[in-house]
């Protein structure tokens, strides 16, 4: 296993030089640990622990609109659209989602989730990422980070990657529960920071230019943890902490086939590019998928970055939002396809069964349009798609009432879904974290439970 | 033998305390004269000011005359008749006496009690019947805020079977609240409850509606006002809350009242008000009622012994100091020695200029006997032609320079405006007057591009809040702000201070005329009415007075007396040279998010208007602090402190100041060739900045720079000091081993490398240079040697020594002792 012509002298063409930083990878030669998972399972053989993949509908999707329609609600609530069929007698979704319809039989709907927060988006993100509303100065982990934290990345790949770009303003300015949160930086996601769909897409410094041998890359890291000056000050500090980690972890990742390989969006065909389609969100949709046959636990995908500046699920109806109609046209044929593909793909490669596919938004939007034809935020009732991993699919969970306002039957809390992502992930919901000043907190509340319905 | 003597002591100490300091009981005089008949003392045991002991429950009362008021033995005090009498409160030997006022109190006001009473129990939150739409059929306005749309929706919507005059018991309000009757909302509270009994006598009585002479409430207190928590000690401590009204009714709110904590690693709050300790630090336990909150402070010393001579012999030099280390003594923070020589000279040159000092001005520092060398120092590098380009950065920050809403010429003459304010060390308050108060051409007058950006006059208003009052509003456009004391119809009253500003498109490319116009009111959303213009807390201005709205303004916000504008730029520039703001965030000044060290706050702010908001003065007196001179290395017992100033806080250096430092070293400069469209999804070229340009020098936010953008520099969007980031990340380390920004200039060939080579210099040579010019201090000699060694092996021929020597630039300019001031 190896290699030392990892050492030989710098000046390659660049076949080799590439090769060789590969190999210098192998050898590991930074006493870099890895978390979790051991390594000839991560190589060989995957594990079979169960992956997640959240994709966050940004802009919170109208319930009655999509996954929750109210044919028989009088016109000003029930919308322009009807009901259709899907695969699965009796569950009926809007006619806008025809991929959608052919496989309710790997998902199942939560109609019936609610928050009591402010009405504003920010809330909802944290929920729905965290389980929790942030009070007292904590801030909760991510579902993803706190798995990253129980488990270690698998390999030299992280545990939890987030494209293509974390939540930005969304007028609450709020933290949108994205990151690590009390766990540290250090368990905060992967990032990826570029639009996949950009031409010419490539990870932003992901790779070594050319010149950068595998000796020198090396030789780097060694003389940078030569310099020792005022170690105390430093070893007190968790951002100089970060700092170091994060080197190693870059150099992880640089030198990794594996990893460069999950990024390889190039590798995929045009066909299966314009299967997912061909927008931000379609193929960061397929880059998770890469993602998780590389071994990548948590994929998180942002179908938006903010609810301005462009078409989202925001529907206000008013500029510069967009109406009911426009998203119709724009943003639910966009999550069609790029879903469905997601769920065929991890189908045909036998991970649908190890990977659990949850498409959230942040609130649901009120029952009677507005002169604008949109909707406004309405966290009293939302549907959540829920699938794959061990959850059931082709089930309804809970019934919202005639107008699609609230809960008729079994209310589901964020906090509620936040667990059932942790059951699902093989956790226990209620294992404790160590939290600020090592105080335990539970992963979900103690009286918050998964929703037994879909296991 | 020594048990003899401990054992009935201790016994002693857990029958009735014995009160080693002062015995009090709150509130310390009582005025029953609202409707609510009862009022709670709490007992506690008091040093300098602050509750150390909650002796409450091993309290005695006894009242002085029963028939006036009597009380319990929890220390309950209830009125019973018009008249005086006193309470006497007992603990082992000591006493204290509670004089007491009964007079008749008026009814339950709808506005002053029962909409207290459905907010406390949640009924018009957000998510229950406060949201926009209400709940389940029902919609009362969010916490509150509009009373007479409240009363209305409860008494006489729904048939009248909200409230059953008749009946009253039977009232839905009730009988929903208690789930007597299934109720989405769940149980509120049970029928034995005070809230219920509220409501309850409300209806009783006539269930009377809001009137325009009900009662204002002018003030609350929360008493204790400070807790000191004794180290391990685990004891809770009780709050009551009072509260006055504009007709001087007096009462005790504390059933009605919301709690909180800023920092639960501290202490928290529990509903009722009990606080409990759980760590060490400072915390605030805010305290909210109706549109009025305050906070008290909760004190947890750290589990240190130290002895009062560390403090009382550490260095002062300014009274930064005294106030410093009176707060460290209470915390038991030791505080760290005073930083190196060399430590100092880079640090006061990166903080203060945003560069770092050549090696020779390092060696001479260093070499310089003069006592006073420090304080010469800071003289002179407030007077560096750096610290120009250094401030008129951070104020561009503050102020949004960026061609992402100006034009070019427009956002040049805006960056000449700061810059040149901060050439001129133009006092603080002319600053905000000139750019408040601007008129005409925005290409002659460029602080009137300020109106440019923020063209909507409530985003004008709630930005110059944050950039000049360090206080947010913007909650309160739509309804009382939830957690903060401004309401909805001040937040109008402000922006309508800013509805009559004119703009007007001048011939020139990207000029706008700004003037005052003489009409135009920005609309309460709710009445449609205008609000008489008013400055927050401030004495509105008559609604057809013809005064130039901007310049009545700008007179309350930079008069002396104004208690945020002073703190809120003295909170920026601790900040910028401490690491972390007395209040931080640091745009987050409000009396539920206090200081750190408020003496000290309040010190700085005192001097800063003294000295007629002369930022110089402000910064060095920060400057020659021993605070600011102590070392980052801690001290045993002072780890834990991150705000406090026990030490120097590490931070990682803006990225703006280590892309310099990049081209200084390297002597390569950074080319900024490129901007970013304003959707940030393209590029174009630019030439407005030419080579050599600094990334502090230049203006534009939307300049091309992948490094900039993983160091976290601000988008200079929205105003708020969180666009800028410190955060470390992976895409940082990644862009420094992969990208082209080091790897480009260590390559280039004229860097520094090409030189050392012409020059011929040793490895020894250049180890040594590369210290001085990018550490400010020499190599030990275990680090000389490894990097000697190192070096050593590429040494065979030209080509393989330089790449080693770009890779030991590298290693030195990417590791954590060059990216921190420290």
């Amino acid at each position: 296993m190896i290699r030392l012509d990892a050492n030989r002298p710098a000046s390659f063409c660049d076949g080799s030089t590439r090769r060789d930083f590969l190999h210098a990878g192998a050898l590991a030669p930074l006493g870099i640990t890895l978390a979790g998972a051991n390594r000839g399972r991560a190589e060989g053989t995957p594990d079979t622990d169960v992956n997640c993949i959240m994709l966050f509908l940004v802009g919170g999707p109208s319930q009655l609109d999509t996954w929750d329609m109210k044919p028989k609600a009088p016109a000003e609530v029930r919308g322009p659209f009807a009901p259709a069929k899907t695969n699965v007698p009796g569950i009926e979704i809007a006619e806008t989602f025809p991929k959608m319809a052919k496989h309710a039989d790997k998902f199942s709907l939560v109609r019936t989730v609610y928050h009591t927060a402010t009405a504003v988006h920010d809330t909802g993100h944290q929920m729905m990422q965290t389980g929790r509303l942030f009070a007292g100065g904590i801030e909760y982990p991510h579902v993803g980070c706190a798995l990253g934290y129980l488990k270690g990345g698998r390999g030299e790949l992280p545990a939890h990657v987030l494209v293509p770009k974390p939540i930005g303003r969304t007028g609450g300015n709020l933290p949108h529960g994205h990151s690590a949160g009390y766990l540290g930086k250090p368990h905060d996601p992967f990032i990826l920071n570029a639009d996949p769909n950009a031409p010419g897409f490539k990870v932003p410094d992901l790779l070594p230019p050319e010149y950068l041998s595998a000796l020198r890359a090396e030789r780097r890291q060694k003389l940078r943890d030569a310099v020792d000056g005022a170690t105390s000050a430093f070893e007190q500090s968790g951002a100089a902490k970060q700092l170091d980690d994060n080197f190693k972890l870059a150099y992880k990742l640089m030198s990794s086939t594996k990893a460069r390989d999950a990024f390889a969006l190039e590798k995929e065909s045009d066909k299966t590019k314009d299967r997912y389609g061909r927008t931000r969100f379609g193929q960061s949709c397929l880059m998770a998928r890469r993602l998780i046959e590389a071994g990548v636990r948590f994929v998180t995908v942002n179908m938006f970055e903010t609810v301005f500046d462009e078409v989202t699920w925001d529907i206000h109806g008013s500029k510069p939002f967009t109406d009911i109609v426009q998203m119709s046209k724009e943003v639910v044929p966009n999550f069609d396809a790029a879903y469905t593909a997601l769920l065929e793909d991890l189908h045909d490669r036998g991970l649908l069964k190890t990977t659990m596919v949850v498409a959230v938004g942040e609130f649901g939007r009120t029952p009677k349009v507005n002169p604008a034809g949109g909707r406004d935020h309405h966290p009293g009732a939302w549907t959540v798609v829920m699938g794959g991993g061990p959850l059931k699919g082709g089930t309804v969970v809970g019934e919202t009432d005639e107008l699609g306002y609230a809960p008729k039957t079994r209310p589901v809390t964020p906090g509620e879904v936040a667990a059932t992502i942790f059951k699902g992930l093989g956790l226990d919901p209620h294992k404790e974290l160590p939290g600020p000043q090592n105080r335990p907190i539970p992963l979900a509340d103690f009286n918050v439970k998964p929703i037994g319905e879909l296991f | 033998m020594p048990l003899r003597y401990l054992l009935p002591v201790c016994a002693l100490a857990w029958g009735t305390p014995a009160i080693a300091a002062d015995l009090r009981a709150y509130p310390a005089e009582i005025t029953i004269s609202g409707p609510n008949r009862a009022q709670q003392l709490v007992v506690v045991e008091e040093e300098n000011g602050r509750a150390v002991r909650n002796l409450t429950s091993s309290a005695k009362f006894a009242s002085s005359a029963e028939s006036v008021a009597k009380v319990d033995a929890s220390g309950a005090v209830t009125g019973l008749n018009d008249g005086e009498s006193t309470i006497t409160v007992t603990v082992g030997a000591k006493s204290v006496a509670v004089p007491v006022k009964v007079s008749a109190g008026a009814e339950w006001s709808f506005r002053n009690h029962v909409i207290p009473t459905l907010t406390r129990a949640g009924c018009n939150m957000g998510a229950c019947h406060g949201a926009l739409a209400g709940k389940g059929g029902m919609k009362l306005s969010l916490r509150g805020y509009d009373p007479e749309s409240d009363w209305h929706v409860l008494t006489r919507q729904a048939l009248g079977r909200r409230v059953d005059g008749a009946k009253p018991d039977a009232s839905l309000l009730l009988t929903k609240a208690v789930r007597a009757i299934p109720h989405g909302g769940g149980e509120r509270f049970d029928d034995t409850s005070p809230h219920y009994q509220v409501l309850l006598d409300w209806i009783t009585k006539g269930a009377s509606g809001p009137k325009d002479a009900d009662a204002e409430l002018t003030k609350i207190e929360a008493f204790p006002p400070a807790i000191l928590v004794a180290p391990g000690a685990k004891n809770t401590f009780r709050v009551v809350v009072r509260a006055t009204y504009s007709n001087g009714a007096v009462e005790d709110v504390t059933r009605l009242a919301r709690f909180g904590s800023t920092e639960e690693n501290v202490a928290r709050v529990s509903e009722d008000g009990t606080v409990t300790p759980a760590g060490t630090g400072e915390a605030a336990i805010t305290v909210g009622f109706g549109t009025k909150v305050t906070a008290l402070t909760v004190t947890a010393p750290f589990p240190n012994a130290v002895n009062a001579d560390a403090f009382a012999k550490s260095q002062r030099h300014n009274f930064v100091d005294e106030h410093t280390l009176k707060k460290l003594e209470l915390l038991r923070l030791p505080p760290s020695e005073q930083c190196s020589d060399a430590e100092f000279v880079r640090r006061a040159y990166l903080d203060t200029c945003g560069i770092l000092p050549k090696p020779d001005e390092v060696t001479k520092f260093v070499a310089d006997v003069d006592p006073k060398k420090r304080a010469k120092l800071i003289d002179a590098l407030l007077e560096h032609p750096a610290f120009v380009d250094y401030w008129a950065l951070k104020w561009s920050d503050l102020l949004l320079v960026s061609s992402r809403k100006l034009p070019q010429p427009a956002m040049w003459a805006f960056y000449r405006k700061v810059r040149q304010s901060v050439a001129d060390n133009q006092p603080w308050d002319r600053f905000a007057r000139d750019v408040l108060t601007a008129t005409g051409s925005t290409l002659t007058n460029g602080g009137g591009n300020f109106f440019v950006i923020h063209k909507d006059t409530a985003e004008l208003a709630e930005s110059t809040a944050l950039a000049f009052l360090g206080t947010s509003i913007g909650c309160a456009k739509c309804h009382n702000h939830p957690l903060e004391k401004w309401t909805q119809d001040q937040y109008w009253a402000f922006a309508n201070l800013f509805a009559r500003v004119g703009l007007k498109n001048g011939d020139r490319a990207g000029e706008v005329f700004v003037q005052s116009k003489a009409d135009g009111d920005a609309l309460h959303p709710r009445t449609g009415k205008a609000v008489p213009p008013a400055p927050l807390d401030g004495k509105p201005l008559a609604a057809d007075s013809a005064a130039d709205r901007r310049a009545y303004f700008a007179d309350w916000l930079t008069a002396p007396d104004n208690p945020l504008f002073a703190r809120a730029a003295v909170n920026r520039v601790w900040r910028a040279y401490m690491g972390r703001g007395l209040v931080e965030a640091e745009d987050d000044l409000r009396d539920t998010n206090p200081a750190s060290n408020r003496e000290l706050l309040d010190a700085l702010a005192d001097d800063f208007v003294k000295h007629k908001f002369d930022l110089k003065h402000l910064m060095r007196t920060i400057l020659n602090s021993a605070a600011y001179q102590r070392s980052s290395k801690p001290a045993k017992g002072n780890e834990a402190d991150d705000r406090f100033g026990s030490r120097y806080l590490l931070r990682r250096l803006p990225g703006e100041v280590i892309l310099d430092a990049y081209s200084d070293i390297t002597g390569v400069p950074t080319p900024f060739d490129k901007l970013n469209s304003a959707a940030g999804d393209s590029t174009s070229p630019t030439n407005s900045f030419p080579r050599g340009t600094r990334a502090v020098q230049v203006p534009d936010s939307l300049v091309t720079s992948r490094f900039l953008d993983a160091f976290g520099r601000p988008e200079r969007v929205q105003t708020c000091a969180c666009e800028r980031t410190a955060d470390a990340s992976v895409a940082q380390a990644l862009h420094l081993n992969n990208g082209h920004t080091l790897n480009d200039k260590l390559r280039d060939k004229n860097s520094v490398v090409s030189k050392w080579i012409e020059e011929k210099l040793t490895d020894a040579q250049i180890v040594d240079r590369v210290f001085l010019s990018a550490l400010s201090r020499k190599p030990t000699p275990v680090e000389a040697k490894k990097f000697l060694d190192i070096l050593a092996e590429a040494n065979k021929d030209p080509q393989a020594r330089r790449e080693a020597l770009e890779d030991f630039v590298w290693a030195v300019l990417t590791g954590r002792e060059f990216l921190f001031n420290r």
